[in-house]
């Protein structure tokens, strides 16, 4: 695909960007409605690129990528906001069409959530150095309201940061991974490993959801009802 | 004195920014004092040196899942206003934390998220536009979300000391331990459909039956071995551009 075609314009980068510190903000720091999903952030980088089946693709398929990192405490998960954002805008700018192009989408979506788990990591020492003095804050409590918004700021920033670095080098790479066509068999190749990461990536995901191994019979019961209605015999 | 139903409502909204502050040494406690303030300010009025005592123990380490903070937040505010004792404050505080953390990433982030989530994936995969499922997601979810929160900054307020009580009855809880069966099988479902849509953007030269297959086989060790088929689902995502490249430089190009 010509990169000339992309549709990235500096006014959608600079609106991808700007929403990219906000689902940054909700994914720990307020509100946490989860509009920092991939599920979401991405269908609405498709949107701003006019793609938005395109966009919730990725961040499906992102969003069970993700499924073995819960938020559980000081754990250190993909920052899932900026990923989808960027994940799903590279995708539909990329012509949502491609095996080439969802692989490249789905790496650079995954790079910018660890990115952004690092800068968040970063956050959460920052936090530590601005709460040290207790007896200050306890004297002057109004000063704990204005480093909350202070601390709302940053993670903005952070959110847009991570958005802005990575948003232009995974669409053009997305855009040339549609351009340049893999043979028949690396597709099926891609196809097969991506379908076998996905499915890995749900056995190990549902460890941390299920009860006990009586979960499995029901994963494989609704993957046998899904199948049964897409692969119909001749 | 006691706190006017306006200084809940501020408390209440604060409960969403619990986390701004979160850092490694008290993790949750300054958000958690944050969220606090507006009730403290009424309660300590008039008393600078009980305000200030109250907010240097509540910016102490203290943790929670932030949905069920709320609880905590309810709790701390009923005893700061029952006048009870600073250690006997501290002790509940040490008491509520491990609860409140581990109900929540129990019920919310490892059972209603992923459930509402699936619904959503499960419904893209029969073919609901965008939006929908989206707001499939969103509605649901946060439906529970906002009543967490609300049951739970009530609760604490009204049991105070009692809250531990009321924990062993959540009702969330309840209903995800009952629900655990349908996320499970839209977990499967989804994987399928998603798996349909990968293999359709691969174009005719990828067969559905034997990578269902293949796939199917990963996933059954995936379940048992996590942590190891979690980072070779990575690595076969990473592998993928490789293979590509060399498959280009072998000449096995369009």
């Amino acid at each position: 695909m010509p990169l000339t075609e992309l549709g990235l314009t500096p006014g959608t980068w600079l609106l991808l960007v700007g929403l990219g510190g906000l689902l940054a903000v909700d994914g720990v720091s307020f509100p946490q409605i989860m509009v920092s999903r991939p599920l979401v952030s991405a269908t609405l980088g498709g949107a701003a690129l006019g793609q938005p089946g395109g966009g919730l693709l990725v961040g499906a398929v992102l969003e069970l990528l993700s499924m073995r990192h819960p938020p559980y405490g000081a754990a250190k998960y993909p920052d899932t906001g900026p990923a989808g954002l960027v994940a799903g805008a590279a995708y539909a700018a990329a012509g949502a069409g491609s095996i080439e192009a969802l692989v490249a989408a789905l790496i650079g979506g995954w790079a910018t959530g660890w990115a952004g788990s690092y800068a968040g990591h970063a956050r959460r020492k920052l936090n530590g150095h601005l709460v040290a003095n207790q007896q200050a804050l306890a004297a002057r409590p109004a000063r704990l309201e204005r480093l909350v918004l202070g601390a709302l700021a940053v993670d903005f920033g952070r959110g847009a940061l991570i958005t802005a670095g990575f948003l232009l080098p995974v669409t053009l790479v997305a855009g040339l991974a549609a351009g340049l066509r893999v043979a028949g068999g690396g597709a099926a190749f891609g196809a097969a490993a991506l379908v076998t990461a996905l499915a890995a990536s749900v056995g190990a995901g549902a460890r941390t959801t299920a009860p006990d191994g009586r979960a499995w019979a029901m994963v494989l019961i609704g993957a046998l009802l899904a199948a049964s209605t897409l692969w119909p015999g001749p | 004195m006691k706190p006017l139903p306006r200084d809940m409502r501020h408390a209440w909204r604060r409960t969403f920014a619990v986390q701004s502050l979160w850092n490694y040494p008290t993790m949750l406690g300054a958000g958690l004092t944050y969220a606090l303030l507006p009730l403290l300010r009424r309660i300590h009025a008039g008393d600078p040196p009980a305000l200030e005592a109250a907010v240097r123990r509540h910016l102490d380490s203290f943790n929670a899942h932030p949905y069920l903070s709320a609880i905590a937040v309810g709790a701390l505010a009923r005893l700061e206003f029952d006048g009870v004792a600073e250690d006997e404050i501290s002790r509940f505080r040490t008491a509520l934390r491990g609860p409140l953390g581990t109900l929540g990433d129990r019920t919310i982030w490892a059972e209603w998220r992923p459930l509402c989530l699936l619904i959503a994936i499960t419904l893209f995969g029969v073919g609901v536009r965008p939006l929908v499922c989206v707001l499939a997601f969103l509605v649901p979810y946060n439906i529970g979300h906002l009543w967490v929160r609300l049951w739970g900054f009530r609760r604490g307020w009204e049991h105070g000391r009692g809250v531990g009580r009321l924990l062993r009855e959540f009702p969330l809880e309840r209903l995800t331990d009952r629900l655990w069966p349908v996320t499970m099988f839209l977990l499967g479902a989804a994987t399928v459909l998603l798996g349909r849509d990968i293999v359709e953007a691969a174009g005719p030269s990828a067969e559905r039956l034997p990578l269902l297959i293949v796939a199917g086989l990963t996933a059954v060790p995936a379940f048992r071995w996590p942590n190891r088929f979690g980072r070779l689902a990575i690595g076969l995502l990473l592998s993928i551009p490789i293979i590509w490249i060399l498959l280009a430089l072998a000449g096995w190009g369009p």
